[in-house]
C-alpha cells in the first residue's frame, strides 16, 4: 500500500529489489533507464543487477542466456526501445523458446509528452501482441502495478508489463485483485455502452463516464489490464448487458487494444457495435504536453464524449 | 589437448563428418554445406578434443560447457557428431528435414545437445554473455563457446555483446569466428569490409588469437591458450578458414552457399570426399 505518489516503475523495482533479495536468481538489467527504486536495487553490488549499455538488443540476447541458465530475468528500458528497437531478438531469443522474462517499458503512449515520437510507443501493443506466447498487461494504479510485480516473480513467463511514465491514482483498492484472475475489471457499472480501455486512459475513462453518465447516459467502465490473452468467456460475461462498445487507447488503432476486443468479440461471437477511438494513423510533433497532444488527436474528454454521443446517436 | 586423442584420430573425424554431411544434405537436398565445411575442424577439435564437457545422456547438465553455433546456417555441422556422441540415435540423420524427424536445417533447442534456437545471425554472443554471466556469478567453471560467421560480424549486436563481455570480465567464454571470407552474394571485403577484424576485437576489450582453421596443429595450441587462460579478459579466435572446404568446386565459391550440386557434381564431391582433405 502505497500513501505518498510513487511512480509506477519505483513500486514495480521496490518489490523486484525485495524479492531479489530473498532469491538470488533474479537479474534485472537496464538500458540504461533509471528510477529511485534502482538506485537502491544497484547499491546491492553483488551482480544482480547489470546495466547492460544502451545495448537493448543485446541486453534481450543476455536475457535469454540468464533464463537459459535458470534464471528469472527482467528487463528495463523505456518502452519505445525495450519492444521495437529489440523486436526480433524478443522473438527469436525469447518468445520461440518461451523464457519466463519480464520486459518492462516505461512511458506508454504519449508519456513521455514533451520528447516526440522517437520516446512514443504508440504501437508497441501492436507489436508486441504479434509474437507468439507473451503475456502483455499494462497495470493502471500503484495497486495493479503492486499485484503485477508479484505474479512475475512467483509466476515467472515472458511477459510485457506496459509501466506509465508518471504516478497514476488508485482505481483498485489495497487488496483489491479481480483484474488479475480475469484481465480485466468492470470499474462503473451500467447497461448501454461498455467504455473499454487500459493503463492511463482508465482515468480518462473515468472522466468521460462522469460526464456522459451526468447527460443521462448508462456507461459502465472497464480496465482491460491484460491485453494478451484475453479471457473470451469473461468478456462475454461482462459486456454481454451492454448494448453497444467503445473502445478507448493512447496508441495507434491498427492493432491496439480495440483491435483486440473486435479480435476477441468476433471469437466469442459477440455482437455489438463497437466504437474504437485511439490515436489517428500519423505521428505527432507539437510541444505543449500530455492533455495538449490529447486534444489534438481527439483524446481530450469534451472531444471523446462527444464522438460517444455522435455513436450512440447512431447506433440507437 | 585436454584428452589423449591424437591429431590423427580428429584428421579421420574430418574424413568422416565431410561424407555424413554431405550425404545428409543430399538426401533431402536442403542444408549449407560450405559454411559447415568451413568451420568442421574447429567443432571437431571442440567436441572430440576434450574441450567440451558435454553429458549425451544428460545434455542440460549444469556442469557442461556450452557451445553455441550462432552461424545457425552450419549449426548442423554438429548433428552427426551429436549423433556419433549418443545424444540421439543415429537415424535422426535419416530422418534430417522430414516430418518423423527432430533435425532442422536451423538448429534450436529443442534438438538434445544444441544450446539454443539460432538461425538469426548475431543472437549467440548474447546469449552466450549471459550463459557466462550466470556461470560466474553461480561460482561454476563451465565454459561458454560461441561458433561466429565472420558475415554474422556485420550485426551489431555482435558488437553490443563483444563490449557487455570485455566490460564483465567474462574470461570464461571463448568465441570463433569463422573467417572464410565469404558472405552470401560475394566476398565480405567485397561487400562491407570487415578487416581489420582480428584488431577489432581487440579494440573492444577481447584476447585475440588467430589460426589456420584447418589445420588441427594450429587450432588446438590456441584452444588449449583459450581453456587455460583466466585473464580476465574474454577470448576471441580468428579461424581462417575455406568455404566448402573439401569440395573444390565449392570452395571459395559464394554462390554454393545454398546451392544443391546437379548428379554430376554429386559424383565428383563423392570421389574428391574419398580422400581427406585435412592433414595438418
Amino acid at each position: 500500500m502505497s500513501v505518498t505518489h510513487e511512480l509506477p516503475r519505483d513500486v514495480f523495482i521496490d518489490c523486484v529489489h525485495q524479492a531479489a533479495q530473498r532469491d538470488k536468481n533474479i537479474y534485472f538489467l537496464s538500458a540504461d533507464l533509471g528510477a529511485k527504486a534502482l538506485d537502491r536495487f544497484r547499491a546491492e553490488r553483488n551482480g544482480q543487477f547489470i546495466h547492460a549499455g544502451i545495448c537493448e538488443q543485446n541486453m534481450i540476447d543476455v536475457a535469454a542466456g540468464l533464463a537459459l541458465e535458470g534464471k528469472i530475468v527482467y528487463v528495463y528500458a523505456m518502452a519505445p526501445f525495450v519492444t521495437l528497437r529489440c523486436y526480433e531478438q524478443i522473438k527469436v531469443a525469447l518468445a520461440s523458446m518461451a523464457l519466463p522474462v519480464t520486459i518492462i517499458g516505461v512511458g506508454v503512449g504519449y508519456s513521455y509528452d514533451d520528447a516526440g515520437p522517437t520516446h512514443y510507443a504508440t504501437e508497441d501493443l501492436s507489436c508486441m501482441r504479434a509474437l507468439g506466447g507473451i503475456e502483455i498487461v499494462t497495470p493502471c494504479d500503484t495497486q495493479s502495478v503492486t499485484i503485477t510485480a508479484h505474479v512475475t516473480y512467483t509466476q515467472p513467463a515472458l511477459r510485457y508489463v506496459r509501466l506509465d511514465r508518471v504516478f497514476l491514482p488508485s482505481v483498485y483498492l489495497p487488496n483489491d485483485t479481480r483484474f488479475l484472475a480475469d484481465g480485466m475489471a468492470e470499474i462503473e457499472h451500467g447497461d448501454q455502452v461498455c467504455l473499454i480501455t487500459t493503463g492511463y486512459m482508465v482515468h480518462r475513462a473515468l472522466e468521460v463516464s462522469k460526464v456522459l453518465q451526468g447527460a443521462g447516459y448508462r456507461i459502465g467502465v472497464v480496465d482491460l489490464y491484460r491485453i494478451k490473452p484475453i479471457d473470451v468467456s469473461v468478456l462475454r460475461r461482462v459486456v454481454e448487458r451492454y448494448e453497444c462498445i467503445v473502445t478507448l487507447e493512447e496508441h495507434f488503432l491498427s492493432g491496439g487494444l480495440g483491435s483486440a476486443v473486435l479480435e476477441a468479440c468476433a471469437d466469442a461471437g459477440i455482437s455489438r457495435s463497437i466504437l474504437r477511438l485511439g490515436i489517428p494513423d500519423q505521428y505527432r510533433f507539437e510541444n505543449g504536453g500530455r492533455d495538449y497532444l490529447h486534444r489534438l488527436v481527439g483524446l481530450d474528454v469534451p472531444s471523446l464524449t462527444a464522438r460517444i454521443a455522435e455513436f450512440l446517436s447512431r447506433t440507437e | 589437448m585436454p584428452t589423449n586423442v591424437t591429431i590423427e584420430d580428429l584428421q579421420r573425424k574430418s574424413h568422416w563428418l565431410r561424407q555424413e554431411l554431405f550425404e545428409l544434405v543430399m538426401r533431402r537436398k536442403k542444408g549449407h554445406l560450405p559454411s559447415s565445411y568451413s568451420c568442421a575442424e574447429m567443432v571437431i577439435a571442440l567436441m572430440y578434443g576434450g574441450y567440451i564437457r558435454g553429458y549425451p545422456s544428460a545434455p542440460r547438465h549444469p556442469d557442461r560447457d556450452r557451445l553455441i553455433v550462432s552461424k545457425g546456417h552450419a549449426a548442423m555441422v554438429l548433428y552427426p557428431i551429436l549423433a556419433d556422441l549418443g545424444y540421439f540415435p543415429n537415424d535422426e540423420l535419416d530422418k534430417f528435414a522430414t516430418p518423423e524427424g527432430r533435425l532442422r536445417l536451423y538448429a534450436d533447442h529443442t534438438i538434445p545437445g544444441i544450446e539454443t534456437i539460432t538461425g538469426s545471425l548475431g543472437h549467440g554472443l548474447g546469449i552466450g554473455c549471459g550463459y557466462a554471466y550466470a556461470a560466474k556469478q553461480d561460482g561454476k567453471d563451465a565454459r561458454t563457446f560461441v561458433l561466429l560467421s565472420d558475415g554474422e560480424c556485420y550485426e551489431g549486436s555482435v558488437w553490443e555483446a563483444a563490449m557487455f563481455a570485455a566490460h564483465h570480465r567474462l574470461d570464461n567464454l571463448i568465441v570463433i569466428v569463422d573467417r572464410n571470407g565469404l558472405c552470401i552474394l560475394d566476398r565480405t571485403e567485397a561487400c562491407v569490409k570487415l578487416d581489420p577484424l582480428d584488431d577489432k576485437w581487440r579494440a573492444f576489450g577481447w584476447e585475440v588469437l588467430t589460426v589456420d582453421g584447418h589445420a588441427y596443429r594450429s587450432i588446438l595450441p590456441a584452444l588449449d591458450r583459450a581453456v587455460a587462460h583466466r585473464s580476465g579478459r574474454p577470448m576471441a579466435i580468428v579461424s581462417h578458414s575455406v568455404k566448402g572446404k573439401g569440395i573444390s568446386f565449392m570452395e571459395h565459391q559464394a554462390l554454393w552457399h545454398n546451392t544443391m550440386p546437379n548428379e554430376d557434381q554429386m559424383q565428383q564431391a563423392r570421389r574428391e570426399l574419398l580422400d581427406n582433405c585435412i592433414d595438418g
